[in-house]
């Protein structure tokens, strides 16, 4: 038991999730509250369960894309492209559903995820295949097919806003029993992709790789790693989660259009960033990304909540990315000193 | 043995320590260690890696600091927080990490943080006057127009000397200045150590190599996990007494000897290799439980023949066989198929991954073995690890334990670990002992006579001539990217190797 504490204390995620639950309890704390309209009780205006759930909805969208970006940061690269992936994922369901008119729910939610996961896989193939085959930096090739992307997600569009299918928004928004008003099928998918990333990530050999690749290149090299498939694989990833998360999002919206997700790139990054994601390589997790969106939105929502001048959100937002990243590296260096003095302690012992 | 000792009893202290202790997390680097360093010397402070005399080099040096205790320079007691108030106390430190920018010129570098200037313009010509004039008066001759960046690790270091005593510094702290250079570049170095000597400049000379100790040094103080073991006159002792002071034991548990060995059937046969640029023609045979050793100056194509082996060479002419039956060899993953494993030059760059762990860092080019459609069985991982570990008697907190904070000698011990684990029948051996103590030196040296005498067919790649000697039944000398002569462990001696790598007539 307590090693299972000194493994939990001593992850890398443990001062990230210090700051959330900080964030957390100020908020509920100075949140205030207001009457159930029904029922008379009092309820915390952010601890009540649509806020909580709005917010990880809020925060699932990037926080998928988030996942796939920190394969990338991990292997020492970067993708700006993510957010364009996104539009031209949900702009090719969109076309695509309109062509085929009328479907069953069912095949109508399976065409649209398999179009939405392919187009976003291919896009992050062609980054991938860019960058190994040209050889130039993941920064330069995915800040041209940031543009390139969402050029043709507009060209394709003529620049109008398609709508979906109901089916689409049906299943996104499905309340899976919950009271009306919440909907939590992104942030389930967020869970799910999280837990499937961690295990992609520390559990397999594919990315065991990744870490080494980000570590050091020239080591991947002399151990033999097939380094092209390596690079190529994290920008798969990463397309294919913004290609999941326009999915959800399209659905979840309604319609799509060339101009969705603008900017997110940016969101994507500061979360895996304030995830513990370095951006040197070598190091991230999955779990941190989803933490790092999370309290990103929360601080947003922060704003909103506590009634502050919205006008100060970029402000407040990117002060709070600095701040994050440094209470995590200084957390990240206490625990390396107490693990190191703890190591010592039974070593000296023994 | 120098005669230049010193004038009497009454001489000048340069520094000294009093009841000094450092403590990294995880390892007490010094305890309580007082020394004193006599003025005009050159003293050597040697131990195996981990004893703590790098630490003391860089307490001296001003980059780190002192946990307890006290230190003076030239009597006066110091408190130093930076390298920069080193020096103005007079102490220097060269080593190999040191600031200097790649991206520059020799003659800005020299002259960084004081670039003589114009009108508020670089002067570029007072610049250049000024930095060959701190080359010169350390003897040494150099373009000064270069790139630092492009300079050999010699020259670099001469570089670093001119602008240490350029900077005013009385007392210089050597660290490991050996470990990379080539033997003449090792020869420059002496004999600008004597120049210093001889100017009356302190040299702190940190080292394990014993020729160079009793070569340069007046003085030697041995250090033990962090404890000053002794000091002596270097020639009061001799070589294996100071090598039982710095391991506390005696030597002859350190050489273990194994059988003649059986030599096999061929496993690997190269015929006229050519890489151009690196080495033209270059044919070699190894045998199944056969030590051959490649010898040859830096930079006479010995890496890149080992590179060309495991794939990471283009190789333009010439073919390989494996077994008796042709292989193309193209990258290091088919290298590995064929069952060669390279152990590379630089272990910080090509044979580790720093931040990450012992334990990944070990298993990584096996993962395939360790796992099942990419599921890694980690209790399997680590057993195979742990035994590795305990063979090569890898010393480290835990397997978990970041291998940037690992000793020099267990890092080339995890790297041995990562191909051992791949069980090579060929193994390509790169500078396997660079930069480890004599401990783990002997302890590899064991180890390669070991996987010999199982069958394993093994290339040694050594600047050191003596270790080459030692271990190989065989030695290939390479010159200039070709090879120039084969002689058997027989005919092998210093002299008959160093002649065929300098291309002098025998």
């Amino acid at each position: 038991m307590h090693h299972f504490i000194r493994r939990i204390v001593g992850s890398q995620e443990s001062g990230l999730v210090l700051v959330l639950v900080l964030v957390t309890i100020a908020l509920v704390v100075l949140a205030g509250s207001h009457p159930d309209r029904a029922t008379g009780a009092t309820i915390n205006n952010f601890w009540n369960p649509n806020t909580i759930v709005q917010t990880a909805t809020d925060a699932s969208f990037f926080a998928i894309m988030a996942i796939g970006a920190t394969f990338v940061i991990i292997s020492g690269g970067i993708d700006l492209s993510v957010g364009s992936i996104y539009a031209l994922s949900g702009v090719a369901v969109a076309l695509l559903l309109r062509k085929l008119g009328p479907m069953s729910d069912i095949t109508t939610v399976g065409v649209g995820f398999a179009t939405c996961a392919g187009v976003g896989l291919l896009c992050g193939l062609l980054n991938g295949a860019l960058v190994v085959g040209l050889r130039v930096h993941p920064f330069i090739i995915t800040l041209g097919t940031m543009w390139v992307l969402r050029g043709v997600a507009f060209v394709a569009t003529k620049a109008e806003s398609i709508t979906l299918p109901t089916a689409l928004t049906a299943f996104t928004k499905a309340s899976l029993g919950l009271r009306g008003g919440l909907y939590p099928v992104p942030m389930l998918f967020m869970f799910l992709l999280t837990v499937l990333g961690a295990i992609y990530l520390t559990r397999t050999v594919m990315g065991r790789h990744i870490f080494a690749f980000g570590g050091s290149l020239e080591a991947s090299r002399f151990a033999g790693l097939s380094l092209a498939r390596i690079q190529i694989g994290v920008f798969a990833a990463s397309g294919l989660t913004a290609g999941i998360a326009a999915f959800l999002g399209a659905g979840f919206y309604g319609s799509a259009s060339s101009g969705d997700a603008q900017g997110y790139e940016l969101y994507v990054i500061a979360s895996a960033v304030v995830g513990g994601a370095s951006l040197l390589g070598g190091k991230g997790s999955a779990i941190g990304a989803m933490l790092g969106a999370l309290l990103i939105v929360l601080i947003r929502q922060s704003i909103r909540t506590l009634h502050f001048d919205q006008n100060y959100e970029w402000i407040v937002i990117g002060c709070a990315i600095i701040i994050a990243v440094v209470v995590d590296q200084w957390s990240t260096r206490a625990t390396a000193r107490q693990l190191s003095r703890a190591a010592d302690n039974v070593r000296t012992s023994a | 043995m120098s005669v230049l000792r010193g004038e009497g009893p009454t001489r000048e202290i340069a520094a000294r320590l009093e009841h000094v202790s450092k403590r990294f997390p995880g390892v007490q680097a010094l305890r309580d260690v007082s020394l004193e360093i006599a003025a005009g010397s050159c003293h050597a402070l040697c131990g195996e890696n981990g004893a703590g005399k790098s630490t003391l080099g860089k307490l001296l040096a001003g980059i780190q600091s002192a946990d307890a205790g006290a230190l003076f320079v030239f009597g006066r007691a110091v408190h130093f927080t930076s390298p920069r108030e080193a020096l103005a106390a007079g102490v220097a430190m060269v080593h190999q990490e040191l600031a200097f920018c790649d991206n520059l010129s020799v003659a800005e570098n020299l002259c960084l943080g004081r670039l003589p200037t114009r009108r508020g313009l670089v002067d570029g010509v007072e610049t250049r006057r000024h930095a060959t004039a701190l080359l010169t008066e350390t003897g040494t001759i150099l373009d000064v127009n270069g790139r630092f960046g492009d300079l050999a690790i010699g020259h670099r270091q001469m570089v670093q000397i001119a602008a240490a005593v350029g900077g005013g510094a009385r007392i210089i702290v050597f660290d490991e200045p050996t470990s990379s250079l080539s033997q003449v570049e090792a020869e420059r170095l002496y004999a600008l150590i004597r120049r210093l000597k001889a100017r009356g400049v302190t040299c702190i000379y940190v080292s394990h190599r014993m020729p160079e100790i009793f070569a340069l040094c007046d003085t030697v103080s041995v250090l033990r996990d962090g404890a000053l073991v002794a000091t002596r006159a270097v020639h009061d002792l001799t070589e294996s007494q100071l090598v039982e002071m710095m391991i506390g034991r005696p030597l002859a548990e350190y050489f273990p000897t194994h059988g003649p060995a059986l030599v096999g059937d061929e496993v690997l046969r190269a015929e006229h290799l050519t890489c151009p640029g690196h080495f033209q023609d270059v044919s070699l045979t190894l045998r199944a439980g056969e030590v051959v050793g490649l010898a040859g100056l830096q930079g006479a194509g010995r890496s890149e023949v080992a590179c060309a082996l495991f794939g990471l060479e283009h190789v333009t002419a010439g073919r390989i066989f494996i077994r008796g039956s042709g292989a193309r060899i193209g990258s290091p993953q088919q290298a590995m198929q064929f069952g060669i494993g390279l152990v590379p030059e630089d272990r910080k760059k090509q044979g580790l991954v720093l931040s990450d762990s012992a334990l990944h860092n070990a298993s990584l080019p096996t993962l395939n073995r360790l796992s099942r459609f990419s599921w890694i069985f980690r209790a399997r991982e680590r057993r195979a690890v742990r035994s590795l570990f305990d063979r090569l008697r890898v010393r480290a907190p835990s397997m978990d334990a970041v291998v940037a904070g690992l000793s020099g000698g267990n890092q080339q011990k995890v790297v041995l670990a990562k191909w051992l684990a791949a069980r090579p029948s060929i193994l390509i051996l790169d500078e396997p002992t660079r930069g480890v103590d004599v401990g783990a030196k002997a302890e590899i040296h064991a180890l390669i006579g070991e996987l010999a005498a199982q069958g394993t067919a093994i290339l040694v790649i050594s600047s050191e001539l003596p270790e080459v000697l030692t271990l190989a039944e065989r030695v290939l000398v390479l010159r200039e990217g070709r090879l120039v002569g084969e002689l058997p462990r027989a005919k092998a001696t210093q002299d008959s190797v160093l002649r065929l790598m300098a291309g002098l007539a025998s």
